[in-house]
Parts: structure tokens; C-alpha cells; sequence
């Protein structure tokens, strides 16, 4: 897998995968 | 004026309940085959950046709209747009002005509904090893076609003539007997069943595919699916193609401009948050689009049929990637692993789930409707609809192969949705005015949204909103409308198809006829006043 797709598939995950968390932990807690 | 109709006292059980319902409504069969296709056919992580900048510029933004919208009807007891354009906006043109908010997620309702009952259909197929055999993508369209009914003359026949009507009967009962049973009774219940279901089986599938092998004789990996998907090419970033794709993928996805995600909200109360439980669903959304939805048919069809392959398959569209690229797929990964058919029952589950948590929403701004404003009971209502839905989705599974579909899914299914979109913008942000919309949202808020969103609503969203209708209108409609192209693909409609698709605009044109006139009749009925507005009702019925 080449560099640019790894950072482009890294930033989307994180961005999704920590704004799903940020939002269930407000939710949550 | 004071209303006089005896209501719907509907309520949502719990918040994870709200939460799983919203986002069951919000995660469809979209996620899992039209974004995969989406990202790979449009420039890869080039398209990803488009299609963020949409989310925090249309997405997000329309899903706290229309979330107060929802919940500034309920206040009025609306749970329909007819009724929360009129509490918004105290003018006798705001109610007929809703009236595209029960055609269109009417609409919508018959024709996925069938698309669901493939997934359905499908499930057992794989349950009963019935497509076995068809070890190839042109066999596996053949069955599929088989299913569908279309099967060119002298081609194979793998089904009887019923199948396809058994199914979509089968599943428009399940639907319907999920709404009759209630808001909390039948819609929170499947969406705290379905929705930890989907994402299980998510998870596995992508797991699986995720840690598959290079296979003998075609050398790619799942992870040259993945450089498919996330590869920026920045130079189709200057196309306004992409930005437009992407911005119909985020009204697709988020179930946005189709009247269900207001409806389920107008069963909150004012001191009910309502800006973070929307940036919740929102987020649970993406993540089964972006995080599990790109995880599964891309990078298999990639590792089974290489790179050229799965951009040929994608070429021919989202629903040959799903139907027959993926159970060929479960064919092969069953020569090494024994659970092929296991993985066909979890992805068409997975399908399943994802549709039916969609399509039980699309129903209940209508059942609000006859119920609020006429009094009907419930059961009543849902088993009505279900009639007229399974009438003419009759002539949807019947004419699919005439383009009968195709049409729909354009007028109401894409073209309709932003025309909603952009009419409760205005109505909520413009005529409501900015301050107040701010306000509303904020009732109850567990979070302070960034103020920034304010200005993005008020002048972002219906600006990127209008570039949309305009661009669409130009390029798609006025073509489709004067029949120059047809709905589903760039080729003229032929003389054989024009008779069908001149039904089902009509069948269209006929249910916004019937709707205003049920509009006029419920106004008259229950003695409204247009420039007086609603009673509010007790906002304290529905805590959560």
C-alpha cells in the first residue's frame, strides 16, 4: 500500500472512529 | 388555532434506543455498496477529501436541521413536514410546500423496499447453498438476472416466475408489521436488534476479507483494495464531478431530505438534547460507511479478480458488485475456509438489516400524517399504506427491467431528496430566521455546537445546496424530463420503455395529487389557522 493511500485511509478512520467515540463518551459520561 | 385531532402519543423508549433508530435510519445499503464503489470510480483519497469537506458543510450541518426541524414540530404535535413547515412558517403555501415530504419518502419506501427483499432473498440463497455453482462473475449475473426476472431468451432459469413477488411480499409484511407495532413497540425494538446485529456481522466480514491471502493466479491483496479506495489522484480534485458525487453520497448515506429523520425526532421533547445525540448518528453512520463499508466488497473484489477486474465491476455498478461479485467471493474463500455460505447469510443479513432499520422510517412521517390529523389508529394506517405499497410496488418488480425503477430513484430518490433539503433550509434558517433555528437546536443541548455552524447553515449549506439542484437540474433532469437520456443510464429511453416510464411519473404526479388534497381536507377539518399557527402541546410527553 503506498504512503498517500495509507495517510488518506489513516486520517478518515481516525476522524470518523474518533468522532464516533468523542460523541458515545459525551453521551456515556 | 387550536388543534382538535386526537394525536399519536408516540415516544421513544430510551436514548440508545433513539440513537440505534436514527442511525439504523441513516445506515443503509448505501453504505456498504454505493460509497465503495463511489470512492474507487472517483479518484480515491482525492474523492475522501471532498467528500469530508461535504460532510462538515452539508451533512452535518442538514442533520441538525432537520433534527429541529423534527423537534419543533413535535412541540405542535407534527410529526410530518405539511405540519412542521406550518409551525415554522405561518403562511397557507407552507403546508402544501411539505407535501414533498410525504412523496417522497413514500416513494422511496416502494421501491427499496423491493431492493431490500433482494437482500432477503438472497440470505437464504446463501443459506441454502443455491447459487453454489455459479463460480463466475457472467454466471453470477445470470442468476441474478435469473432472480430479477430478466433473463434474455434462451438464457438459463434458475428461478420460478413468483420468486421475486414471494419475497417482496415477505418483506413488505415484515415492514409493515414493525411500524404497526409502534415507535418504541416496533421501530426502537428492531433497531436494537439490527443494529448491534449489522455491525457484528461487519465487523467479521471485514476481518475476514481484510486477512485474506493473495490468491494463485491473480497476486492482489486486500490491501491493493484498500490503495483502490483511499489512492489520492489529485488531479481529478479540480472536477466538479467529484464534488458533486461526493455530495450525493453524504445525502444518500445520512437519510437526509426524506422526511423520516424529522418525524422520528418530533417524539422529542424541547428539554430532550438533540445537537450531540445528531453528531452521534452522524458519526455511527460513518463509521459503518467509511471505517466498514470500504472494508468489504472493494478489497474483495480486488484480491479475487485483481485491480483491472474490480474496476470493471465497478463499472457495472453497486448492485452487480453486491449480488454477484461478493458470492462469488464466498464461493472461493469457501474452497480454503468452509464458511462460504455462512459469509453469504452475514453480508445479505448485514444488507438486510441495514435496509429494513431505512425503510420501516420512510413510512412514518405518513403514518404520522393520518394519524395526527385524521385520528386513524395506528394498525389501521400501516396495513392501508402497506396495500397501497404492495399495489404498486407490484409494477416496480413487474417493469424493472423498463426502467420503471430507475425513474423513480431519480425523481424522488435523488432529485427529490434536495429539493427537500433546500426547502427546509430555507424555511427553518431563512423564514424561521437564523437566531431563532440556533436557538431551537440548542434547546436541551448536551454540547455547544461551534458557532462556526451558524454561519455554515445560514449561508454554507443552502449555497452548496442550490450549486446542486442547479448542476443536477441542468445535467440530469431537464435531459431526463425531455427524454433525451433515460434515469439508470446515458442512452435515450427507447420506444419500448417510454409507455412505463410515462406510468410511473404519473403514479408520482398522482400520489402529490392525492396528498394536497388530504393536506386541504386535514387543514379544513381541524379548523386551522394559517397565520395563527398551532396550540402548543405538553413538550414534557416524550422524555428521554
Amino acid at each position: 500500500m503506498s504512503g498517500g493511500a495509507l495517510a488518506f485511509m489513516a486520517i478518515s478512520w481516525t476522524f470518523v472512529l474518533g468522532l464516533t467515540a468523542w460523541s458515545f463518551a459525551k453521551l456515556l459520561t | 388555532m387550536s388543534s382538535s385531532n386526537s394525536g399519536s402519543n408516540e415516544a421513544w423508549g430510551s436514548r440508545i434506543g433513539l440513537i440505534l433508530a436514527m442511525a439504523g435510519n441513516a445506515v443503509g445499503l448505501g453504505n456498504f455498496l454505493r460509497f465503495p464503489r463511489q470512492a474507487a470510480a472517483n479518484g480515491g483519497g482525492s474523492y475522501m477529501i471532498a467528500y469530508f469537506i461535504a460532510l462538515l458543510l452539508l451533512g452535518i450541518p442538514l442533520m441538525w436541521i432537520e433534527w429541529g426541524v423534527g423537534r419543533n414540530g413535535g412541540r405542535y404535535r407534527k410529526g410530518h413536514l405539511p405540519g412542521m413547515f406550518a409551525a415554522l412558517w405561518k403562511h397557507p403555501a407552507a403546508k402544501y410546500v411539505g407535501v414533498v415530504g410525504l412523496v417522497v419518502p413514500m416513494g422511496v419506501m416502494i421501491y427499496y423496499t423491493y431492493i431490500e427483499s433482494w437482500t432477503l432473498a438472497f440470505a437464504i440463497f446463501s443459506a441454502t447453498k443455491d447459487y453454489w455453482g455459479q463460480t463466475t462473475q457472467e454466471g453470477m449475473l445470470g442468476y441474478l438476472r435469473s432472480f430479477q426476472g430478466l433473463t434474455p431468451e434462451g438464457g438459463t432459469q434458475y428461478h420460478a416466475s413468483y420468486t421475486p413477488y414471494a419475497f417482496f411480499t415477505g418483506t413488505l409484511l415484515i415492514n409493515i408489521w414493525v411500524l404497526s407495532k409502534g415507535v418504541s413497540g416496533g421501530i426502537e425494538k428492531l433497531a436494537k436488534i439490527g443494529m448491534p446485529v449489522l455491525f457484528l456481522f461487519a465487523i467479521v466480514l471485514a476481518g475476514v476479507v481484510l486477512t485474506l491471502p493473495a490468491q494463485p493466479g491473480v497476486g492482489a491483496t486486500p490491501a491493493q483494495g484498500l490503495e483502490f479506495i483511499y489512492a489520492p489522484d489529485f488531479s481529478r480534485l479540480g472536477s466538479p464531478g467529484i464534488w458533486l458525487a461526493a455530495a450525493g453520497q453524504i445525502f444518500f448515506t445520512l437519510s437526509v431530505g426524506m422526511g423520516s429523520l424529522q418525524a422520528y425526532a418530533s417524539y422529542l421533547s424541547t428539554k430532550d438534547d438533540i445537537a450531540l445525540n445528531g453528531i452521534a448518528t452522524a458519526a455511527t453512520n460513518e463509521t459503518a460507511e467509511v471505517v466498514l463499508g470500504g472494508s468489504i466488497a472493494i478489497p474483495a473484489a480486488v484480491t479475487f479478480f485483481g485491480v483491472a477486474g474490480a474496476m470493471q465491476i465497478a463499472q457495472g455498478g453497486s448492485f452487480d458488485l453486491g449480488f454477484a461479485t461478493m458470492p462469488v467471493v464466498f464461493q472461493q474463500i469457501d474452497k480454503t475456509l468452509p464458511i462460504g455460505n455462512l459469509l453469504g447469510v452475514m453480508w445479505f443479513g448485514l444488507l438486510f438489516f441495514a435496509g429494513i432499520t431505512s425503510s420501516v422510517a420512510m413510512l412514518t412521517p405518513i403514518t404520522a400524517f393520518f394519524r395526527e390529523e385524521f385520528g386513524f389508529k395506528r394498525e389501521t394506517v400501516a396495513w392501508i399504506l402497506g396495500g397501497i405499497c404492495f399495489a404498486v410496488g407490484l409494477l416496480h418488480v413487474t417493469w424493472l427491467g423498463h426502467g420503471f425503477l430507475d425513474e423513480w430513484d431519480y425523481w424522488v430518490g435523488t432529485f427529490g431528496l434536495v429539493l427537500v433539503a433546500i426547502t427546509e433550509v430555507i424555511i427553518f434558517v431563512w423564514i424561521f430566521k437564523p437566531d431563532n433555528a440556533w436557538k431551537s437546536i440548542h434547546m436541551g443541548a448536551d454540547i455547544n455546537i461551534p458557532k462556526i455552524f451558524k454561519f455554515i447553515m445560514t449561508y454554507v449549506t443552502p449555497l452548496y445546496l442550490l450549486i446542486i439542484l442547479t448542476w443536477w437540474g441542468k445535467d440530469e433532469a431537464l435531459p431526463i424530463l425531455l427524454n433525451q437520456r433515460s434515469a439508470g443510464s446515458s442512452t435515450p429511453v427507447s420506444d419500448v420503455d417510454m409507455p412505463y416510464i410515462t406510468i410511473s411519473r404519473v403514479i408520482l404526479v398522482l400520489f402529490a395529487i392525492v396528498f394536497l388534497f388530504f393536506i386541504r381536507t386535514a387543514w379544513k377539518r381541524n379548523g386551522y389557522d394559517d397565520r395563527k399557527g398551532f396550540a402548543e402541546i405538553d413538550t414534557n410527553r416524550a422524555e428521554v
